[in-house]
């Protein structure tokens, strides 16, 4: 069977996701270090496409994901797959029990997942004898947390492309 | 209340343990992997070191070819600006250069006056180094770790600790992951870095300690110290880890902290020299 153009389109639009899942992890860029500025794009990646469309991003990849990012950054092996499958699973959690999408309601739960993250990603770190800069630990959740909406509208509009 | 918490129960067990749509894993079983991978980062085997170092040395050629396009447009705008500077540059170097000659003719005298000194003492002198020079690889700049790769590993006789410096033979850093292929070199910017220096010309002893930035600064220092801006640093070659005398940078004193400029640009890094006999020494 001939594959169409709107398959194509499709198959294409859904792979976005993963493509910029590895992308930032094999380039280093997950953490977005711009002046004061510092946004950890891949929490709000991993947490919205879990939620939106789990299809895009599956479980596998996003620890596979992780583990280059501590391979990139010199991290303990483990560390980056914990937190980022805790933010997943928050997502998984939220996208069970809430039925209406909204940007307020996806954003207001970002905020416990971000926390729990983290906790995890800070616990991790510590027992592994790593000296913690802790202010850009929290400056970084702040600034994801603020920024997420602005993420959430592009990532909304690659999920309509898809859907269309 | 027992509806909710049978509603919790399933929500979270249909997050954490079911495989959902097209999910090959469950997260509890990712979860899972990941601890054990957390606890095995501690455990030192033969095997498992093998394996780690295969591992990252796959993600590091993974990575230098995934961000080749990055660097190569960044290489383009900085030859570019260069290029701009050109003139600006040319003049500020041929400045730099007549008093470089001048500490040069200086230098070399304060060498054979240091030799001649040497024998008066009856001290025997090694200066003989073994350099290796490994080109970095990777330069991430981690928010965690202060460090970059270098792509020399196990397969050059590069070990944990060795030292590690620049073009210039200025001290940048040491070695603190070592895989077949390529090697991480943790920088004196590091929070995680803590060397012994040595201040001249007041022969004061330090600990230089990294910030997490691009700063560092130096720490337990003497009560009395007499310590001025721009006195030099040098490793002072104490713990017997680092050769003594290898230059770092300048002190600048600020209000709160006794800060060292670093000779070195540590965000210009393309080569390295990791110094191979000093460790054989120690040894």
């Amino acid at each position: 069977m001939p594959i169409s153009y709107q398959q194509t389109k499709f198959n294409l639009f859904s792979l976005l996701p993963l493509l910029a899942l590895f992308y930032i992890s094999l380039n280093g860029i997950t953490v977005l270090n711009i002046n004061f500025f510092s946004i950890n794009i891949h929490y709000i990646l991993v947490y919205f496409w879990v939620l939106r469309q789990p299809k895009s991003l599956g479980y596998g990849f996003i620890f596979l994901s992780g583990i280059i990012n501590d391979v990139v950054f010199g991290l303990p092996f483990g560390t980056s797959p914990l937190s980022l499958l805790t933010i997943a699973g928050v997502a998984a959690y939220v996208r069970t029990v809430t039925v209406r999408i909204s940007l307020l309601n996806d954003w207001i739960s970002f905020l416990p997942a971000l926390l729990v993250a983290n906790l995890i990603n800070f616990s991790a770190l510590y027992f592994s004898d790593y000296a913690i800069d802790y202010f850009f630990l929290f400056k970084t959740s702040i600034f994801t947390f603020i920024f997420y909406p602005i993420l959430w509208i592009i990532f909304r509009l690659l999920l309509n492309l898809m859907k269309n | 209340m027992d509806t909710n918490r049978d509603d919790f129960g399933i929500a979270i067990r249909s997050a954490f343990l079911s495989r959902g749509t097209q999910q090959r894993f469950s997260l509890f079983v990712l979860l899972l992997i990941s601890i054990i991978f957390l606890l095995f980062e501690k455990i030192e085997t033969k095997p498992l070191n093998y394996s780690r170092s295969i591992i990252k040395d796959v993600i590091y050629r993974g990575s230098f070819l995934a961000s080749a396009p990055t660097v190569g447009i960044k290489k383009i705008i900085s030859g570019i600006s260069k290029h701009i500077k050109l003139y600006e540059d040319h003049a500020k170097l041929k400045k730099e250069n007549s008093l470089l000659k001048n500490n040069i003719l200086q230098s070399e005298y304060y060498k054979l006056e240091n030799q001649q000194l040497k024998k008066l003492i009856d001290e025997s002198s090694n200066e003989e180094v073994d350099y290796l020079t490994a080109r970095v690889m990777l330069d991430k700049r981690s928010p965690y770790l202060n460090s970059f790769v270098i792509n020399s590993g196990s397969n050059k006789k590069i070990k944990n600790s060795m030292t590690v410096l620049d073009d210039g033979k200025n001290f940048i850093g040491r070695i603190v992951d070592v895989n077949f292929f390529s090697s991480r070199v943790l920088l004196i910017s590091d929070l995680n870095s803590k060397i012994p220096v040595i201040i001249e010309p007041s022969g004061t002893h330090g600990i230089l300690s990294g910030r997490g930035n691009r700063n560092v600064s130096l720490e337990y220092l003497p009560e009395n110290h007499k310590t001025n801006d721009g006195d030099a640093v040098y490793t002072s070659g104490k713990e017997g880890i680092f050769k003594p005398g290898i230059p770092i940078g300048e002190v600048k004193l600020t209000k709160e902290k006794i800060e060292v400029l670093i000779y070195s640009d540590l965000s210009q890094i393309s080569f390295v020299n990791i110094n191979l006999t000093e460790f054989n020494l120690s040894k």
